[in-house]
């Protein structure tokens, strides 16, 4: 039924995020009918495990979107970087130096992508450029060879399940909200999400531009940082080839999540029901026996739909 | 010549043009006025084959026709040159003269393209123009004629200008009435579209208003007058466009003492008393928006001194100026005076974050009192506080662009074209709020290409030219002619 009257003009909203919550929703459903081993609770644990490390890091990456500036290319390698380095300090100084010298140098790593960002104006390139160094880092700092560390309190925090759920998936749900809290509550939050708005309103109204890129920056390299320490706890070693090619999977979170390109819209927790999303499907595929090939070309399929979904429904709110 | 008849356009639920109907004749200049959202654009669109009207006739010499894309109005005869110029920096002007006529083949010379161009670039005044030259190189005065050399290129008929002065100072916008003019003698139908009162005057010989998406019957020019023209648009008494002045000055709030930056050619002496309207006019280049820039801190002191209050004020930064409490507003609204894919709102709030923060915690109370504080002091209605900035209407967009500083209570606000692509409307109750703010203390300094509204707001007057402060006289003693001629004197001179 429509209705005529004035008040009916006003559009109602749907939040972004409704629109991945619908996804899932529809995945589930359509997977749980097909496939018995699916919707079980074990296996929405298994989901939500996978999710987990690449869900850190988008939330970290969709940071770098909101604040307007595109992708950063370099967070798998920074990832290896960080745990050669974190594995190299554990083994030397133990457990407690290993991570705060960690999270250190990944803020450090921040600042210097987010400055060199503003100077060269260009996100992709510094980072791809970024990317490079870290890698190579990683291959001189390991000597190329795997690293292991000999560490009780590490190997706990990689692989218990504190309440039945696993330490990773705690750091991805803390980490979800947390940088939700920040984006929506915070004044620093409120100045990213202006500064990708409108980088030009920003300035004229006295913003802190450059700062918001370095925060932003310092955001994706945390994510890193906690990806890294919880991989090299889990496995105990650590080795410069990590992580490697997994770049476009924290960026296909971010898209599929529905965050605008041009920054200035949407939230960490559209890039954490994205990376969800992509777990899901990858999941489902496996217990459908989908070759590796097949998985790939599904997944990446879903990312130019869901763009152009994104592209077509914004162009309707206009 | 041209007869639209009964042209009915819909948005959506949206009725934009309900039944308009439009008649120019030949070598007549007809003006299309209106308040935004009238549907002037829409009409002209619609017979420039860009949109298709939902219902309605079109007749050209008596004979239908039918446009449904820019390809059919190009072959009846109609050529438009819409609000951003379709002119390609990389390309030459000749190039750009004959841009997407299918009958010039690629294997065309340059030289024998220029050759080509020359009559029609001699026609719209641009006979020193190189046509071998980038387009680049030319002001944009100079390339809204190279459009209009286009259309003569096309042979329209029927030419369509949409707010073809809308950016260019009134030294230029002589040109583009000359060229408008050469193009009537040759017998052209030239339907122009603009907000500006003093063109419509000396250019136009009748005049269409459209109201709500209705159109009324065309009006002789010469039987008008402002006020008139002004009421048909608004469709109710305006009482003054302007609001009185101000009836006593406060301390003096900004004193500059020989100061110089680059964009100045000699050293510029100015003050300002709290609570007064100064008026910058010039054409571009002139330094009057130089000026502006150097008080907010957009362009560093280069010699001199500023004075705030008393005290010695040199901004390096926006920041810095808004720590002073001086605030600035471009001309460019769209660049970098609101944030389009944001709340109203969060555009009201965005320089005052500090001011609604409690320990770098937003406070949801504290951000609703500060909008709502502008809001009441702006005239912006509360109802479009769920609306994103870049879907209001021109005037509210320039509304909230404005309001965003007056939260910040400023000792001084600079206004480059305080509105600009603003209807008459709005801009009345732009002229308003400023005038209020002014009365409670805030002195204001703006950069206007628009002469009614330089003497209209303003106290008083600074004119420049080619760098130069010229003078500066009380509002009330000058007159149209002579801002006119202060702000190209030398031109006349030489």
């Amino acid at each position: 039924m429509t209705s005529q009257n004035p008040t009916a003009e006003r559009r109602i909203r749907i939040p972004r995020p409704v629109y991945g919550l619908a996804a899932i929703l529809a995945i589930v459903a359509v997977a749980g009918f097909t496939t018995p081993s699916f919707a079980t609770l074990d296996n929405l644990f298994v989901v939500i495990r996978a999710a987990s490390l690449t869900g850190i890091v988008a939330i970290g990456m969709s940071y770098i979107t909101i604040s307007g500036n595109l992708f950063a290319l370099s967070a798998s390698s920074l990832g290896a970087l960080l745990a050669v380095l974190f594995a190299l300090i554990t083994a030397q100084f133990g457990f407690a130096a290993g991570v705060v010298l960690t999270l250190l140098l990944a803020g450090v790593s921040g600042v210097a992508q987010g400055v060199a960002i503003s100077l060269i104006g260009n996100p992709i390139i510094t980072t791809l450029a970024f990317g490079t160094v870290f890698r190579g880092l990683a291959a001189l700092l390991s000597g190329n060879s795997i690293l292991r560390i000999e560490s009780d309190l590490a190997l706990w925090i990689g692989t218990a399940r504190p309440l039945g759920i696993p330490t990773q998936s705690w750091a991805f749900v803390v980490a979800a909200l947390l940088s939700w809290f920040v984006i929506r509550h915070l004044k620093l939050g409120r100045e990213i999400v202006l500064c990708g708005a409108n980088p030009q309103a920003a300035i004229a109204s006295g913003l802190r531009v450059g700062m918001v890129t370095s925060v932003a920056c310092i955001a994706l390299s945390t994510g890193v940082a906690i990806m890294a320490m919880l991989t090299v706890s889990q496995f105990s070693q650590a080795k410069a080839d990590l992580f490697m090619g997994y770049d476009f999977d924290y960026i296909a979170a971010v898209l599929v999540g529905g965050i605008a390109l041009r920054g200035g819209r949407g939230s960490p927790l559209q890039a954490a029901l994205g990376a969800i999303l992509i777990a899901l499907l990858q999941n489902f595929m496996l217990l459908n026996g989908f070759s590796a090939g097949l998985r790939m070309t599904i997944v990446g399929f879903l990312v130019v739909v869901s763009i152009s979904l994104f592209h077509v429904l914004q162009g309707k709110s206009r | 010549m041209l007869v639209m008849t009964d042209i009915v356009k819909r948005y959506g639920p949206t009725l934009v043009l309900d039944g308009v109907g439009l008649a120019v004749k030949a070598g007549e200049v007809m003006a299309l006025m209106g308040e935004n959202g009238a549907g002037k654009s829409t009409l002209v669109k619609i017979l420039a084959g860009i949109e298709p009207s939902d219902q309605g006739r079109i007749e050209i010499d008596g004979k239908p026709v039918a446009i449904r894309s820019p390809g059919q109005a190009r072959a009846a005869g109609v050529g438009y040159v819409a609000q951003e110029l379709s002119i390609i920096d990389s390309l030459s002007v000749a190039e750009n003269v004959f841009l997407g006529d299918s009958s010039i083949g690629i294997m065309r010379s340059a030289a024998k393209l220029a050759e080509m161009a020359r009559p029609y670039l001699d026609r719209v005044g641009l006979d020193y123009v190189d046509p071998l030259a980038l387009a680049e190189n030319y002001s944009v005065a100079e390339r809204q004629l190279i459009e209009i050399a286009r259309l003569l290129s096309r042979k329209a008929r029927i030419a369509i200008l949409d707010e073809p002065t809308a950016a260019l100072s009134e030294s230029e916008i002589i040109r583009v009435k000359a060229a408008v003019r050469a193009i009537a003698a040759d017998g052209c139908a030239v339907i122009y579209v603009t907000h500006r009162m003093p063109e419509v005057f000396e250019l136009t010989n009748r005049v269409t208003v459209l109201r709500n998406g209705k159109s009324f019957a065309p009006m002789e020019t010469a039987t008008l007058s402002i006020d008139t023209l002004i009421e048909a648009m608004l469709g109710r008494q305006l009482g003054k466009m302007f609001p009185p002045r101000a009836a006593r000055l406060g301390a003096e709030a900004v004193r500059l003492e020989s100061c110089m930056t680059p964009g100045l050619k000699a050293p510029v002496s100015l003050s300002v008393r709290s609570g007064e309207i100064l008026a910058l006019a010039g054409q571009v280049g002139s330094g009057a928006s130089t000026i502006l820039r150097l008080l907010a801190g957009v362009t560093p002191l280069g010699s001199g001194a500023i004075f705030l209050e008393g005290n010695a004020y040199a901004p390096k930064s926006v920041a810095d100026g808004i720590a002073s409490k001086v605030v600035y507003c471009s001309d460019d609204r769209k660049r970098d005076g609101i944030f389009a894919v944001r709340s109203v709102p969060e555009n009201l709030s965005a320089p005052a974050l500090s001011a609604i923060s409690r320990f770098q915690l937003l406070s949801g109370s504290l951000e609703k009192g500060h909008i709502r504080s502008i809001a009441a002091k702006f005239g912006l209605d509360e109802r479009y506080f769920s609306r994103l900035a870049g879907n209001l209407s021109g005037g509210n967009q320039q509304k909230v662009a404005l309001g965003k500083w007056i939260g910040l209570n400023p000792k001084l606000l600079l206004v480059e074209e305080p509105t600009r692509g603003v209807d008459v409307g709005a801009r009345a109750e732009i002229y308003k709020h400023l005038r209020e703010l002014a009365d409670g203390g805030l002195s204001i300094i703006f950069a206007s290409s628009d002469t009614q509204e330089v003497l209209g707001l303003a106290d008083r007057i600074a004119t420049f030219f080619h760098g130069q402060l010229v003078q500066v006289v009380a509002a009330d003693t000058a007159t149209a002619e002579s801002l006119t001629r202060d702000v190209t004197r030398a031109e006349q001179a030489a």
